[in-house]
């Protein structure tokens, strides 16, 4: 079927929708309480609009189409906002807005109690709002302008429960973190600018591919970007706002630090990928990068005990894991992961939602178990969003592993070693998502309130049904289908250039990897065969530094007590002493002092007044007549 | 330079009026000062001569020899000044003395420094003199003699009684 | 010959003396002294340009004017310090400047 209309008249709309949604559930609370429908209504729209275009682009035979409007003038240059719509961005507005509207349907039942729902809902539709505008925007300046948007709205997510101290610190620290790496990324932003003239991302690539920026620059942008993007998307060592940010609500977790928000440093980085490419340092960097937040992330994951938590070291660690991905070689492999991955993770936080809902805001996950023979949704839910993280074939989250680690046996040189490492941490990953399935939902319930857990209402249990069927069925969209003519691929359709291979060694390989944490796993947490005290017994002094984050939080401290405040202490004490007491005091001070040593020249005596009188004439005699 | 009589009286005369001046700012006692002002006003009466103004001379003998010093004396003898004969330089005369010759040598230094065409001396005919004073320079004649009235009557005024001011 | 240049260099000198005695004599009657030292120094040198400078007669008898104008004036001056410094005494019956001095900031 074939639209008349032309995709360019409303993608506009879509997040224009969730911005009227946000602005009239901010005036509209203080009318009636039922007001966060709208916001519902507005993501649904959109939602269904985002289909729309990604059918109409389909139907268009891929095209890609730009509207910009001009926005500020200054001189000879302009502002423009702009919207870029290819295949990138449209799965993007897809994913979005899904999520959202899943987030969203999940949260009328989660969040049904709640007196500040319609704020709730709001902050919501902004960060939708604004992440769209993110993923669609075409210029760097919108780009960024929307990317403090969504940290203003992960803000106030995670600030939710502003009495809680915690709550709070938590926000903060989010939003300084990701702020260092905004500013990071402004400056490189501005680099850019200054080399290139334009901040038009498209032009921007051009520019670069036909050699007209430099090389050092490409690389001190590349990398002052990526910093922006190691920000927001938890890279080690700006890692440490993430399982902080655990404080907010579970569903603001879910759509936030499981898909979305964290997405947009990937999405960032994919999208300036071909500009990475030229400069020689950047995809190493990020390569790196990514590979150590990926092994930090699952490491400190094995060992957490609170699901949230352990949930979004996972986040910090799959990030890495697209990162590395993005860093080793084609963008399109961590594009896919990244949606898989939202899926998947969105899922779980939700299954953790429900576990928090029934069994009174419980998430030590120790004190929970055997929540399958209350919780049947929920913990098949969970399970699949778990096997599907371990990359379990047939589930989705076994094709996008397999990409990446064919991508990564493309990389010349060390890639035996690279992919080692990188099996490793797919092991520890199946390893720790094993770990906490088995802990809080298998076994015998440890707690009362495990035992007395219940399932959640169907508008809660719902999405997690549409979640988990999408990823049984999300794989088989991955790969080639032989039945539909000319598709090769979700990879494919988002970068023609892609290829999907199919290597069955390493397909084997991954699939022993994954199967043997799983085994392990369930050797130590399910069967009990073995004993995990013992275990973290032999490994005591490694096991306390994992347990402590690598005692991260510790040495930011430190370096803000010692240097920052420091600096702090002598900014303070520049403005009390130069400025106060000898500037604005002194001056007062000099004043009064100079009045009265020049007292003493009014001696009241004539003769004094005399001499100082022919003095003066002696001198301008002098000068008059002898100069 | 020719050694004439001109030449020698003129030295004579200023020697006088140099004397007179160093005796007004040297002298231990005051009423010395005011009688070498007298010896200055009359060795300016003699400098008078040598340029040719008879009429000036006259009018300074007999207005500082005849009036200012005996009005100097008078106030002398009225602030009883047997009782302050020993008042002589303040504290700042070395001071003094180095600004006085500085002085001296900047204007020294500006006199031979600029070239001035210098004529046979010929005197003012006090006809002229009469002439220019009271048609060129009539008004300022009648302000000075308004000045003198107002310097009468002020003078008058400082030195009245204070009786007479408090009914 | 007698010249400008003598009546010049004798000006100069008294009014110096003059000076030096305006700043140095402790007594406010010496001080007036000194000043009419330095007006009569003034006089010389008037009457120098009078005699020797080379305008026509009635050009040149401008510096004599000008002494007649600065005696009158001097002795005008001279009457009124003299009642001012009669007032002074008057008050502090002292005659030194050096305690006159309640101007003293």
């Amino acid at each position: 079927m074939q639209l008349s209309t032309d995709i360019t008249t409303f993608i506009w709309l879509i997040p224009l929708c969730c911005f009227v949604a946000f602005g009239l559930s901010i005036v509209g609370r203080y009318f009636t309480e039922k007001i966060h429908f709208i916001c519902v209504v507005a993501v649904f729209s959109a939602c269904f609009l985002s289909f729309l275009v990604l059918y109409q682009f389909i139907l268009s035979d891929m095209s890609v189409v730009t509207i910009s409007i001009d926005w500020i003038a200054i001189g000879s240059f302009t502002i423009t906002w702009g919207i870029l719509v290819d295949s990138l961005s449209v799965i993007m507005i897809g994913f979005v807005t899904f999520v959202s509207l899943l987030v969203q349907i999940y949260s009328l039942g989660y969040m049904l109690n709640d007196p500040r729902i319609s704020w709730f809902f709001s902050v919501i539709s902004l960060f939708t709002a604004a992440m769209l505008v993110l993923v669609l925007s075409d210029n760097l300046i919108f780009m960024y302008f929307a990317w403090e948007v969504v940290g203003l709205g992960s803000y106030l997510l995670i600030g939710f429960y502003y009495d809680s101290e915690a709550a709070s610190r938590a926000a903060k620290k989010a939003f300084i973190t990701t702020r260092i790496g905004d500013v990071g990324l402004l400056i490189g932003i501005m680099l850019i600018f200054k080399s290139t003239g334009t901040f038009n991302i498209s032009s921007i690539i051009d520019l670069a591919q036909n050699g007209a920026v430099s090389e050092s620059i490409m690389t001190c942008s590349s990398l002052l970007i990526f910093f922006g993007a190691m920000g927001k998307s938890a890279q080690f060592p700006l890692h440490v706002w993430l399982p902080d940010a655990m404080e907010g609500p579970t569903p603001a977790s879910a759509l936030i630090h499981a898909a979305t928000m964290v997405a947009a440093g990937v999405y960032l980085v994919a999208r300036m990928h071909p500009f990475f490419d030229l400069a020689p340092l950047a995809l190493p960097v990020v390569f790196a990068v990514g590979l150590t937040t990926f092994l930090v992330g699952g490491s400190i994951a094995l060992v957490m005990t609170d699901i949230k938590r352990a949930l979004a070291y996972s986040t910090m660690s799959h990030l890495g894991l697209m990162m590395l991905s993005l860093g080793a070689g084609p963008w399109v492999v961590a594009i896919l992961h990244l949606v898989v991955h939202g899926l998947s993770k969105s899922l779980l936080f939700l299954c953790a939602g429900n576990v928090m809902h029934s069994t009174g805001n419980r998430t030590d996950c120790w004190s929970l178990g055997g929540l399958r023979k209350n919780m049947k949704i929920t913990a098949s839910a969970f399970t699949i969003g778990a096997l599907s993280l371990a990359g379990i074939i047939p589930l989705a989250g076994f094709f996008t592993k397999e990409e990446i680690l064919i991508s990564l046996t493309e990389i010349q040189g060390l890639w035996p070693i690279i992919l080692m490492i990188v099996l490793a941490g797919v092991f520890v990953s199946a390893l720790y998502i094993t770990r906490l399935t088995l802990i809080t939902f298998y076994g015998e319930p440890r707690s009362d309130n495990a035992a007395r857990s219940q399932e959640s209402p169907w508008i809660m249990t719902i999405p997690l049904i549409i979640l988990s069927a999408l990823i049984v069925i999300f794989g088989l969209i991955l790969i080639p289908l032989p039945f539909v003519d000319g598709y090769r691929g979700l990879g494919h359709f988002i970068d023609p250039k892609y290829k999907v291979h199919f290597v069955p060694w390493l397909s084997f390989i991954s699939i022993l990897v994954a199967f043997l944490g799983l085994l392990l796993g369930w050797l130590f947490y399910g069967n009990n065969a073995l004993s995990h005290t013992k275990m973290v017994g032999r490994v005591a002094p490694l096991y306390d530094l994992i347990i402590r984050k690598y005692k991260i939080d510790e040495l930011y401290q430190w370096v803000i007590d010692h240097a920052i405040l420091a600096f702090g202490r002598l900014i303070a004490l520049f403005d009390r002493v130069i400025l106060n007491d000898a500037l604005v005091n002194g001056s007062g001070k000099s004043v009064v002092l100079s009045s009265l040593r020049m007292k003493w020249l009014q001696t009241g005596r004539f003769y004094n007044y005399g001499m100082a009188m022919v003095i003066g004439v002696v001198l301008s005699a002098a000068v008059w007549w002898l100069a | 330079m020719i050694i004439s009589t001109s030449i020698i009286l003129f030295y004579v005369v200023s020697i006088l009026v140099i004397g007179g001046g160093l005796g007004v700012v040297l002298a231990r006692n005051i009423v010395y000062s005011a009688f070498s002002l007298l010896v200055a006003m009359i060795g300016t009466a003699g400098v008078f001569l040598f340029g040719f103004s008879e009429f000036l001379a006259l009018v300074q003998l007999l207005i500082y020899g005849g009036a200012v010093v005996i009005v100097i004396v008078f106030a002398l003898m009225l602030t009883k000044i047997e009782d302050f004969r020993n008042l002589n330089d303040n504290d700042q005369w070395p001071l003094a003395v180095m600004i006085s010759v500085a002085l001296l040598a900047v204007l020294l230094i500006a006199l031979f420094g600029s070239p001035i065409e210098s004529t046979l001396g010929s005197g003012v005919g006090l006809r002229h003199l009469g002439k220019t004073l009271f048609t060129d320079w009539a008004i300022p004649f009648e302000i000075a003699s308004f000045v003198l009235l107002v310097a009468l009557i002020g003078t008058i005024i400082l030195v009245r009684e204070d009786e007479e001011e408090n009914p | 010959m007698i010249d400008l240049v003598h009546f010049q260099i004798l000006s100069i000198s008294l009014f110096c003396i003059g000076v030096y005695g305006f700043m140095a004599r402790k007594s406010a009657i010496m001080v007036l002294l000194s000043i009419e030292l330095m007006l009569n120094a003034v006089n010389i040198n008037l009457i120098g340009f009078a005699a020797f400078s080379d305008f026509a007669e009635s050009t040149r008898a401008l510096g004599q004017v000008l002494v007649i104008f600065v005696i009158t004036i001097a002795a005008g001056e001279l009457a009124l310090a003299i009642a001012i410094i009669l007032r002074l005494y008057r008050n502090t019956k002292s005659i030194n400047i050096d305690e006159l001095d309640s101007l003293k900031g």
